[in-house]
This record gives C-alpha cells, structure tokens and sequence, in this order.
C-alpha cells in the first residue's frame, strides 16, 4: 500500500513463505505429534501422487477419476452456458421475460447448489444425470447473471440507433447487445466454471460412483490421509488449469474489443 | 526559518528510465507564496510531492527549515486536488483528525475546529459528511483540515483544479484573503496562468520533460508598486496593465514549451 | 409505478407457479409424487418434522444445531480473516510473505476439504467449523485485502501527511476504506459457511439441515427434501438480510450507486 518491495526481495520473501509452510507440514508429519496415517507429509503426498498415476484407487487411477469427472463437468457445464447467457440476454432485452423469470431466480438463488443434491440423486441417479444437475445449479446462476447485466448495461445510445435503424429485435439481439456484453459474459463465465467445478467435488463427495470426489471419500473411509491430499492438489490443479483456459480466451476477447 | 530549498534535485522513475526532474534549483523564503507553472506532465506535482515527503529525489536535496525531508508530517499540510477527505469522517472530524493526530487537548481541539470551520464559511455543515457537500464546499474543508494545523508550510496541488469555474474564483480570492491575514509558505502548483499571478508572490515556469525551472517571474514587487491589493475582486485585478503584462508574458514561455512538445 | 409493475407481475409468477406445481403433482398426477412432492405432501412433512421430529430431533433442533455451526464457523473464519487481510493490505512484507501460500491454498475448493476435516476430526461439530473456517476464511481474506489497496492513495496520504499513528491509522483510515470490500466478504464468507456445512452435514453428521435431507434422501421421501430444502434457503436469506443489516448500519457514508466518485 505504502510504496513497493524491489521484486527480489518480494521474491525472496515468496520463497521463505512457501519453504516456511512446506517446512512446517513436513516437521509436524515428521514429529509423530500426529499420526503418520493422519498427516503425511509434502513428499509422501507427492510420492502417493505419483503411484494414483499408475494404479488403481477406488476403481480407477488418478487419471481415470479425473476424467469421469471432467466428463460430468463439461455437460453441466455446456448445460449451464447454453441455458443461461441466452436466457440472460433475453432477460435484459425483454422487461416482461425480466419480471417473470427473476422472481423466480430470486427465490431459487438462496438454495445452494449442494441442496439439490437429495433431488438430484433422485430425479437423474447418482452416475451421471445427478452430478450434472449440481454442477448445472452452481455454474447457472453467474451464466445468466452476467448476460443479463451486461444486456441491460449496454449504452441505451446503440440500442436507439440500431432501432432508429429499424433492426429486427433478434438481429438486435445477436448483432448489438450480445457483442456489446462480452465481456460481461465472458467474466460471468470464468466465474461460473469455478463454482461448478467446486458444486462437482461436493456432488462426487455425496453421490457417485467414480470421480476425484468419490477417490477423496473412499479415503477418507480408508484412511488414506495421502489420497485424499492427492485428491485436494489434483482439484485444485485442474481448476486452476480451467481459470486459466478461460482467462485466455478472456484476454484475447478484450484484446479484439480493445480494451486492455 | 521555514523555507524550501530544492537543491540539485533530479528524479527518475521506472529505474532511471524516465527523468520528471533535472537539476532543479528554487528556493522559496519563509512565508512566500510560490506557484509553480509548466505544461501537463513535466514534473510540478512531482515537486510538491517531494516537498510533501510522499516521494524522494534521486540525487540532490530538498530542504524544508534547514532539515532534509525524510517523511511526510504536519508541519507540511498538503491540500490535494482530489480533496482527499475521508468519506467516513464528517466535515469536524475530518478538520479534528490532525489535532487529534498532534494530541491537542479536547477543548482546544473543539475551538479550533469551530474557528476553521468559521473561517470558510461552513458553519452548520460539521456533522455532514463529505459526499453531501458540493466540490467548493468539500475544497474548503481540505483547506481547513490544512490550516487548522497552523503549518509553516502550505503545499496545494492544483487545489482548484477540480471546481467549476465561477466557484473557483470564489475559492482563489478566498484563499488571497486568507494568505494575508495568516501568511504561510506556500508552493502552489497550477497550470491556470491567471490563477498563479493573481495568487502568488514569484512564479517559476517549468520547461517540458524532463521538467527544469526555466525562468522565476516576481510578481509580488510589479503587485505592490500597482496596488493590486486595492482591487476587491478578482476581475479588477485581471483589468491591470500589469496584470495582462505579467500574464502575457508567462503565456508566451510557456507557448514556446508546448509548441517544442510538437517537434 | 415500475416497482410495482414489477413486483405485481413478480407474484403472480410465484402465485402461478404454485398452481402450477399443484396441478402437476395432485390434480393430474403428471409429476408423481415419488418425484416431486405435492403440495399436501409438503406439509405434512413440515408438520411431522416439526411436531414429531425427522432423524431423531425435530426442525427446530436441526435448524439450531445449524445454525450454531455457521454462525461458529463464519465467526472463527472472520476473525482470523479480516485481520489477516488487513495484514497483507498493509504490510508489504506481510503480503510478500503469506500472498504465495494463500495462492497455493486458494485453489483448492472448499468442500475439497471435507474428507480431510472427517478424517480429522471425525463428524462432530470441530469437523464442520474446520471446513467452514476453510471455505468462509478465504473469501474474508481475499477481500479485505484488495479491500484495502483499493483505498485511494491521496487518502493514505492524507492521512500520513496529518502525522496519523499506525493503529489509528488502521482503525479510522484502512478499516472503513476497506469497509465495503470486507462487507462484501463477509458476504462471500457467509454463503460459504452454508454452502459448506450442508455439503458436510450431508456427507455425515448426526444433526443439522444436511443430515435431515440426507436421511430424507435415503428413505425417498421427497416431501422432506423438499422441507429441508426450503428450511436451508429461508435461513441462508435470514442470515444474509441481517448481514445487509448490519452493513448499512455501518456503511452509513457510501454515495448511492451511479454517484461519481
């Protein structure tokens, strides 16, 4: 706040935190203060990761959950994106469409997406239908959202030109308010792929049959400490590695817009 | 005993890639107004902002009393062009926060506030809080927050750089009115040319970047032998031979910067 | 007038909707009742679970016991979080030093940590205010933090330009400068308090609005999931509305939206 650290200094700093945090992990699991069953450390995390790679956990390797995983998280997902942006434009376009189908989002928004779960689970099964219907229910609401601000905060100037113009409302639609709120949507869907993917983990943790979710549970009854640790980094890394495919494709959509 | 010295002050940013400043030399007596002019980014602000203790030179000294600065502080009360008011404090909390900073007594505190608030005009306006106040209302609230330090020195960075034009003049004969009554050191930087000479005792002209001082025009001896002082209003002052001469002057060496900007 | 237009048209939606859910579900029979419960079904459940209780207490006890939790959770994340964020807003050290361990940690998302909280601490009450703690703590911190270098900088200079001392500089400038971030935080924060002891509750407890809907979903009751599920949104939104409460309390300076700053 106050001035800046000259960047190897910071850098220096960075490292002694990271050192510092990985230091302690390994000391307190190298102590015996706490079971080893309880609390591997960073290396037997990382070796147990390794192993996840080649054999099977649960019915699976690290690799084969992952993938069923992302599997579910790609439809709900879609589902989501297909649903929302289009319905959200829509919503920003059309006050009526807007007044009928808020309040109803209204009163939706406040069941978090895991509640769904029990609903889910019956109404599609707990293997692939119930899983994506979670992730749809978390990376819904920030899809519509997101259209539906960026449709209503369009300058009004356009709007009234491309009227004065006489453009038919779907043209108006796909030609102005859609380009115009990209950036918008875009934002809403960055945010909307993180909160799906967490809806997914805890789906996989309550219903499923395979998954990192379900990995991490059968370890957790195992007490393999280490694979659900595997479990935690290997969702973690996968979700960073989906904000940064779409931070990407963000920046290079700014970039065309010209707006850095 | 409360002067600025700039002595062969040179400032870069950006590790030594842009230079702001080169070799500036100004001296600025105990209770003399000084107004720093010059083209859009060529260093004023940066000399305040040195004076302030909020940046320091890369090589050269500047000197406040006969100390260097090291830091910021309430014998430097600065009046920013943004205001800067604390949006959160009403108009007597904001004036009280260096009183409280400087542990004056509540009492004195209190009179204090009173008497600033008295001063420009804001009376019935203490528990309000900045956003409700107009742009000259919430200037002279920084101003006061200023004054009620009883600093020896006074920087202002474009303070009426943000007003609409007619609440300006309003502000800038306030500020004249002021500046008499309770003559401080002040380093005023502007880039309104009428502004400076009406207000200041020297003016120094700033070249371009990297910015350098490239001439100090004396106001204050052409003011007194005219008797601007005479004049109530700002317009009446502006009317004068000497005013215009003065004025023209500076205009023109600053034209020559601007247009050295286009080569 | 376009405010009522709007909420006049926003209840007969909901107003038609449930007719609609009850001409679906006990008029015609199109949704079965093992799908989706029909109204009268719904109430009945609601009058069991709060009479004669579901999963061994009533609502009441189940609303409690959850609510003990996050507001037990969201209080530990909070006071851990907000000062932590305050900490890395003004200290560069501070910030150099803890900025790449969060970074590690931030990715992992909050329910990631249920196995590890149960293996833990098994499914008492620590387990779920350790994975609310991870879940609210990091939108507390993340908050403040940008909260805090948000503030405007000729307001920080101001202040050291006044001669401000360092904790009443936190207290009177860095604190309500960054008061709407961490309001917004705290809100972040709150959400996924409840986000996260459902998801525990329903991975395993013996009391709590997860536990009754977890139970409801095994006995293919749909009339309870769905008592169970509106009693988790009502709270969500109580507990949020008092949240707001308190912000424009405190908040009391904040220009009204679409002011220039």
């Amino acid at each position: 706040m106050i001035g800046t650290l000259d960047p190897a200094r910071r850098l220096m700093l960075g490292a002694i935190g990271l050192v510092g945090f990985l230091g302690l992990w390994a000391l307190v699991a190298a102590s015996g203060l706490v079971g080893k069953a309880f609390l591997p450390g960073p290396l037997d995390v990382a070796a147990r990761l390794v192993a996840l790679l080649h054999t099977s956990f649960a019915g699976g390797t690290l690799l084969v959950h992952l993938g069923s995983s992302l599997q579910r998280f790609t439809a709900g997902y879609a589902l989501a994106a297909l649903v929302g942006v289009p319905l959200g434009l829509l919503m920003g376009r059309f006050r009526l469409l807007d007044d009928i189908v808020s309040p109803i989002f209204d009163a939706l928004r406040f069941i978090a997406p895991i509640a769904w779960v029990p609903f889910a689970a019956l109404w599609f099964g707990t293997g692939f239908g119930g899983p994506v219907l979670i992730i749809f229910s978390g990376a819904f609401p920030p899809c519509l959202l997101n259209a539906y601000r960026g449709a209503r905060q369009v300058d009004a100037r356009y709007i009234e030109a491309a009227e004065m113009l006489g453009t038919p409302s779907h043209r108006l639609i796909l030609e102005v308010l859609l380009p115009a709120s990209v950036p918008s949507i875009v934002a809403g869907l960055r945010i909307g792929a993180g909160l799906g993917w967490q809806s997914l983990v805890g789906a996989e943790l309550i219903v499923a049959s395979t998954g990192v979710g379900y990995m991490m549970v059968q370890a957790q009854s195992g007490v393999s400490t280490a694979t659900v640790m595997v479990g935690m980094v290997a969702i973690g890394l996968v979700g960073v590695l989906i904000d940064v495919a779409l931070r990407t494709v963000e920046a290079r959509i700014h970039r065309r817009l010209g707006r850095a | 005993m409360s002067s600025i010295r700039f002595d062969a002050v040179n400032k870069t940013f950006g590790g030594g890639q842009i230079k702001a400043l080169e070799d500036i030399d100004l001296d600025i007596a105990d209770k003399e107004f000084m107004a720093i002019v010059g083209p859009s980014g060529c260093g004023k602000t940066t000399c305040l902002r040195l004076a302030a203790g909020f940046e320091f030179p890369s090589s050269g000294r500047v000197l406040v009393g006969n100390s260097e600065v090291t830091q910021p502080g309430p014998d430097r009360a600065v009046v920013f062009q943004q205001f800067a008011l604390f949006p959160w404090k009403t108009v007597a909390e904001n004036i009280e926060l260096g009183l409280r900073n400087k542990n004056v007594p509540r009492a004195e505190r209190r009179a204090r506030v009173a008497e600033a608030v008295g001063m420009i005009g804001l009376d019935g306006y203490e528990g309000a809080y900045p956003h409700q106040l107009s742009g000259g209302m919430q200037q002279r609230v920084a101003i006061a927050r200023a004054y009620v330090l009883d600093p020896q020195v006074l920087l202002m960075d474009e303070p009426f750089g943000a007003l609409d034009a007619q609440t300006r003049v309003v502000m800038q004969e306030e500020l004249v009115r002021l500046a008499r009554r309770n003559p401080r050191t002040v380093l005023f930087i502007t880039h309104g040319v009428e502004e400076a000479v009406y207000l200041a005792d020297r003016v120094a002209i700033m070249t371009r970047r990297p910015g350098r001082i490239k001439e100090i025009v004396d106001v204050k001896s052409v003011r007194e032998a005219d008797h601007w002082e005479k004049c109530a209003r700002i317009e009446d002052v502006m009317d004068r031979e000497s005013f215009i001469h003065l004025r023209t002057h500076i205009w023109r060496s600053l034209r020559e910067e601007k247009n050295g900007a286009e080569h | 007038m376009p405010l009522r237009r709007r909420s006049v048209i926003g209840l007969t939606t909901l107003a038609l909707l449930a007719a609609l859910w009850f001409l679906a579900t006990s008029v015609t029979g199109m949704i079965s009742p093992g799908r989706f419960p029909t109204p009268g079904d719904t109430w009945t459940a609601a009058v069991q679970a709060s009479v004669r209780g579901y999963g061994d207490a009533t609502l009441l006890i189940h609303v409690l016991q959850s609510l003990k939790l996050v507001a037990l959770g969201f209080a530990v994340s909070i006071l851990v979080g907000v000062p932590l964020g305050l900490l890395m807003g003004t200290s560069l050290t501070a910030e150099a030093l803890l900025n790449p361990v969060f970074m590690l940690l931030r990715p992992i998302p909050p329910l990631a940590w249920i196995p590890l909280a149960i293996l833990w601490f098994g499914l008492g009450d620590t387990a779920k205010i350790m994975v609310i703690f991870f879940a609210a703590f990091v939108p507390s911190v993340i908050n403040t933090h940008a909260g805090v270098r948000q503030i405007d900088r000729p307001l920080i200079e101001a202040a050291r330009m006044l001669g401000t001392p360092r904790w009443r500089f936190i207290g009177e400038v860095v604190v309500p400068g960054a008061a709407p971030m961490i309001f917004t935080g705290l809100r972040l924060s709150l959400q996924a308090s409840w986000t996260t002891l459902v998801a525990a509750e329903l991975v395993g407890a013996l009391a709590g609005l997860g536990h009754l809907l977890n139970l409801a979903q095994q006995d293919l009751y749909p009339g309870m999931i769905l008592v169970g599920m509106i009693a988790v949104a009502i709270f969500g939104a109580l507990t949020t509305a008092l949240l707001g409460a308190v912000e424009r309390r405190t908040v009391t300076w904040v220009r009204t939206a679409g002011e220039p700053a």
